[in-house]
């Protein structure tokens, strides 16, 4: 093979990575991001401070950010002990959340999107939902129908789960965000 | 070719592959925000013209265009343009429940948001400018008669107002869906 023939597979391939590479890593920006328990939040996604990728991701995906000062988004697409969220297991999802002056937790494919269902429910409010005597809630996470908050998964492979604190204290240091404050997701069982 | 000349060149090939994918990757990440084609404010420009106020479609199954949109939330949208001037917005709030406003550069960033919380006569109110208008407006201000207007320098000419509403139970969600409809966005006329 001449010189300029292996420069230019060379350059070839190194394109191809490329590409793939940047539609992985863009799929879920590396920096910015911060892990609580099962959660990743980044507080800063839609801010001016944003990062190049974070700013590539957002204007890939379509999505229009939350401000700081409206509010966090937490996404968790694993379980408390780190398992992708799987369809044919049951999760319980409770039973308290940080400090906000409204939340809703949500249901969505893995590309945020809610997922159609028989009973219409895509998510829970903090104002509507059947609470325990201490103030506490659960949420029931599964496919098959469950008594108490139900929040079903519908019919996709893989899910994930949106929390979202609307007016809350923490925006500004969303890093600080206690791992005994969020929920936990715990898998109950599995079909 | 003795094989450390062998080993020589395919490393030498490696690297070269490895430059490519470096050099494509970050240009890539650097030029994906600047020609995404489907980011929101491509989106919302096809929902609604500059300058009026539309509501956004509810956050469901069949809404595949901005992710991560939260459906106990009803939310609507002014694309403004300053290059006619500073542009007003007015939202009046007084549900029970969460109400605020982001303001969105061209290309999505958050450059200002408030919320309920910083509403006054009952309406959440700010004038957007660019520095050079911020400017103008200073100069016609009245020293005894301050304004009282919240101004917001938005770093870019075009840009994005949202409003959203939170609705505290699921029957609640057309009276946020009129609240968000309810904001006025309109340039203001110039300072005589």
């Amino acid at each position: 093979m001449t010189l300029v023939a292996k420069a230019l597979a060379a350059g070839a391939i190194g394109l191809a990575l490329g590409v793939a590479a940047s539609g992985w890593i863009l799929a879920d920006p590396p920096f910015g991001a911060v892990t609580i328990g099962p959660w990743r939040v980044a507080a800063k996604a839609g801010s001016l401070e944003a990062d190049p990728y974070t700013r590539a991701a957002l204007a890939r995906s379509g999505e229009i950010p939350l401000a700081l000062g409206e509010g966090l988004k937490l996404v968790a697409r694993v379980d408390s002990a780190g398992r992708p969220l799987d369809r044919r297991c049951l999760y319980l999802v409770g039973t308290h959340t940080p400090a906000a002056r409204y939340w809703t937790l949500s249901l969505t494919d893995a590309d945020g999107y809610p997922v159609e269902n028989a009973a219409g429910r895509y998510g829970f409010r903090s104002s509507e939902i059947l609470r325990d005597g201490d103030g506490g809630f659960s949420i029931y996470v599964s496919a098959l129908a469950h008594s108490g908050n139900w929040l079903p998964v519908g019919h996709v492979q893989t899910f994930a789960l949106a929390l979202r604190l609307y007016d809350t204290p923490l925006a500004a240091s969303a890093g600080g965000i206690e791992k005994s404050s969020v929920p936990t997701i715990n898998r109950e069982g599995c079909a | 070719m003795s094989v450390t000349a062998r080993l020589g060149g395919a490393a030498l090939f490696v690297a070269a592959v490895a430059a490519a994918a470096a050099l494509v990757h970050f240009a890539l990440v650097l030029l994906v925000p600047v020609v995404a084609a489907h980011d929101a404010f491509a989106h919302l420009a096809e929902l609604g013209p500059p300058g009026a106020t539309t509501p956004l479609p509810p956050a469901g199954p069949d809404e595949r265009r901005f992710p991560w949109d939260d459906p106990a939330l009803a939310a609507a949208f002014c694309r403004f343009d300053l290059s006619a001037g500073p542009v007003r917005i007015k939202a009046p709030v007084g549900r029970a429940g969460f109400a605020s406003l982001s303001f969105h550069t061209r290309r999505g960033a958050v450059f200002y948001a408030l919320t309920d919380r910083a509403a006054t006569h009952g309406r959440m109110e700010a004038v957007i400018a660019t520095p050079a208008q911020l400017r103008v407006l200073v100069a016609h201000d009245d020293e005894d008669d301050p304004s009282q207007d919240l101004r917001v320098v938005s770093p870019t000419v075009q840009g994005f107002v949202i409003m959203r509403a939170f609705s505290e139970l699921p029957s609640l969600y057309a009276a946020a869906a009129d609240e968000v409809k309810a904001m006025a966005c309109a340039t203001e006329p110039s300072p005589s």
